[in-house]
């Protein structure tokens, strides 16, 4: 059997993360490229380098077991997430930094960023064998670390330095339990227990509130930016207008609606469309712009959601299966199930929809 | 000079009309969702995900409750991208169904549950901005949405069902289609990996 070689693989321009040397081995031996549209160059490079082979994980879904590396295109958050969740080395084609839910799991030792074929270098030695195992090690551990470090923090006081407070409670532990042990004071025991609830419950809202400020700035924010810019140029130009004389046949009455979510759920474009409801929403906004000029009537609201949503996730179907751990067979049929349905599925959810939007 | 000044005058108005809308979503939007999402976010932590595993486990034997209840319950405790890892749950057949109504979820409950999706409010905020506007109620609208998501996913569930099972029977993989879960095993698995 062939004899397989490590590679290096940098960051790119305005990439982030790495750099990192992956090495297929006899279990390990797929560089899978979840890109759509064929194999990315960046893959087929990898594979030519280290003699392993490449395959299209849109069409031929291999074990999350037997992949060394992953290439992705993703400018999202999900895929750039779920990738080293599973351990597996991940090469993004397009220029991101960590963020979204997964992002905790978006290490450096694990994740590079804004690649092209010109970031990947041969190793000649075999000086670097163990280094893909251990990154794929790492999300785990340190995502263990920080699960006890926040059972550390909920354990201790409200205290605002997370590391000062490891200390502490650490500390406090073992005190604690020779004084129980020595003086048998109902009444300090009492004090504990409602201490320990009482900072369990300020301890979790805490943390609940640190999540939703951070995802509000990585997740919420920029897209609100983005949309509001968008809605700015649009009102502000007139382009509102033009727009309004495309869209009005489409989004101005039931039939259009039910056209617009077959156009959406075309087994062929679903998959374009999909990337993180972008196209949803942009399309979302431009239709409640006309609602709210009375262009198109408030009770297609409803409908409309579903006619600009029939593509939902089909970008994603891999991925998403991987994660429900379907086998590789499942995929593969269950794939063009999912957007043949769509085709019969969409429709009738925008006539759902209408026949209960007369209650809004 | 005018005419310079008339085309700068344009350009920064431009961007003023879109300050005014970002201003109008931070003092309309942000505020709520701070509030809501945080609740829900310690309201996940107390139920702890464990609980939820055990109630979903429970859940896979009929098809109403497969296509509604189980993709409800992991897009609310789970959240995106992580509600599909429920699929575990469910015989190999099932799966492709079970993702589809999962992710079909994942905008309309955004109107009532917007922690469960943040990245993706505005598939739902774009319309529901536009409809207050009209003079609608955007908490009816919500709440329509959610519920007619609900008999969405269900529709979507079965016919995805149907589809993959004719594709599993002409791709020739038959030992999906006799595969059994045993859900015992899984559980093992699970205390494992806890």
């Amino acid at each position: 059997m062939a004899e397989f070689k490590s590679v290096t693989i940098k960051k790119g321009n305005h990439g982030w993360g790495g750099p990192l040397t992956v090495k297929p081995d006899k279990e390990k031996k797929y560089v899978i490229s979840v890109t759509g549209g064929g194999i990315d160059p960046v893959a087929q490079k990898i594979a030519d380098l280290t003699g392993a082979e490449v395959v299209d994980a849109f069409k031929n879904p291999v074990p999350k077991e037997q992949t060394f590396a992953a290439v992705i295109d993703c400018g999202g958050t999900a895929r750039s997430g779920v990738y080293p969740k599973m351990g597996i080395p991940t090469i993004n084609t397009i220029a991101i930094t960590p963020a979204g839910p997964l992002a905790k799991f978006i290490k450096d030792s694990i994740f590079v960023s804004g690649v092209t074929a010109d970031d990947i270098e041969g190793n000649t030695g075999n000086s670097a064998e163990a280094v893909p195992e251990d990154a794929s090690r790492k999300p785990e551990e340190s995502f263990q670390t920080r699960e006890t470090s926040q059972s550390d923090q909920q354990r201790g006081t409200t205290n605002a330095d997370p590391t000062l407070e490891r200390e502490f409670s650490s500390q406090e532990k073992t005190n604690g339990k020779s004084q129980n042990a020595n003086k048998e004071n109902f009444f300090m025991r009492m004090i504990d227990a409602v201490g320990s609830v009482a900072g369990d419950f300020v301890n979790t809202f805490y943390q609940a509130g640190r999540d939703t400020i951070d995802t509000l700035i990585k997740n919420v924010l920029p897209f609100m930016a983005f949309v509001a810019t968008l809605v700015g140029i649009i009102n502000y130009s007139g382009i509102g207008k033009i727009l309004a004389n495309i869209l009005s046949p489409l989004a101005g009455n039931i039939i259009g609606l039910v056209v617009l979510s077959l156009i959406c759920a075309l087994p062929f474009l679903s998959p374009i469309l999909g990337p993180a409801g972008v196209i949803a929403a942009v399309v979302g906004t431009l239709i409640g712009q006309q609602i709210a000029t009375g262009i198109v009537p408030v009770q297609l609201a409803l409908p409309a959601l579903f006619a600009i949503d029939s593509q939902v996730g089909a970008d994603f179907i891999p991925v998403g299966l991987t994660l429900g751990e379907a086998q590789p067979e499942t995929i593969s049929s269950g794939a063009p199930a999912i957007l043949f349905s769509r085709l019969i599925t969409a429709p009738i959810a925008v006539l759902i929809a209408y026949a209960v939007s007369f209650l809004l | 000079m005018q005419v310079l000044t008339d085309i700068a005058t344009g350009f920064i108005g431009l961007f003023n009309a879109g300050g005014k809308v970002f201003l109008s979503y931070m003092t309309g939007i942000i505020p709520l969702l701070i509030a809501l999402i945080t609740a829900i976010n310690a309201l996940v932590k107390f139920i702890g995900e464990g609980r939820v595993n055990n109630a979903m486990s429970k859940l896979t034997k009929f098809a109403i409750l497969r296509y509604t209840l189980l993709p409800i319950l992991a897009v609310f405790f789970f959240t995106n991208p992580m509600c599909y890892t429920a699929g575990r749950f469910l015989p190999e057949k099932y799966k492709p169904a079970y993702y589809d109504s999962c992710v079909s979820f994942l905008h309309p409950v955004t109107g009532l549950f917007p922690h469960a999706n943040s990245a993706e409010l505005f598939v739902f905020l774009g319309i529901a901005n536009g409809f207050v506007k009209a003079g609608g109620q955007q908490a009816k609208l919500a709440l329509l949405y959610a519920l007619t998501g609900i008999v969405v996913i269900f529709i979507r569930g079965l016919v995805t069902e149907r589809l993959s099972l004719y594709f599993f029977k002409r791709n020739g993989n038959t030992s999906i289609l006799d595969g059994s879960l045993d859900i015992n095993s899984l559980k093992k698995n699970d205390a494992q990996e806890a």
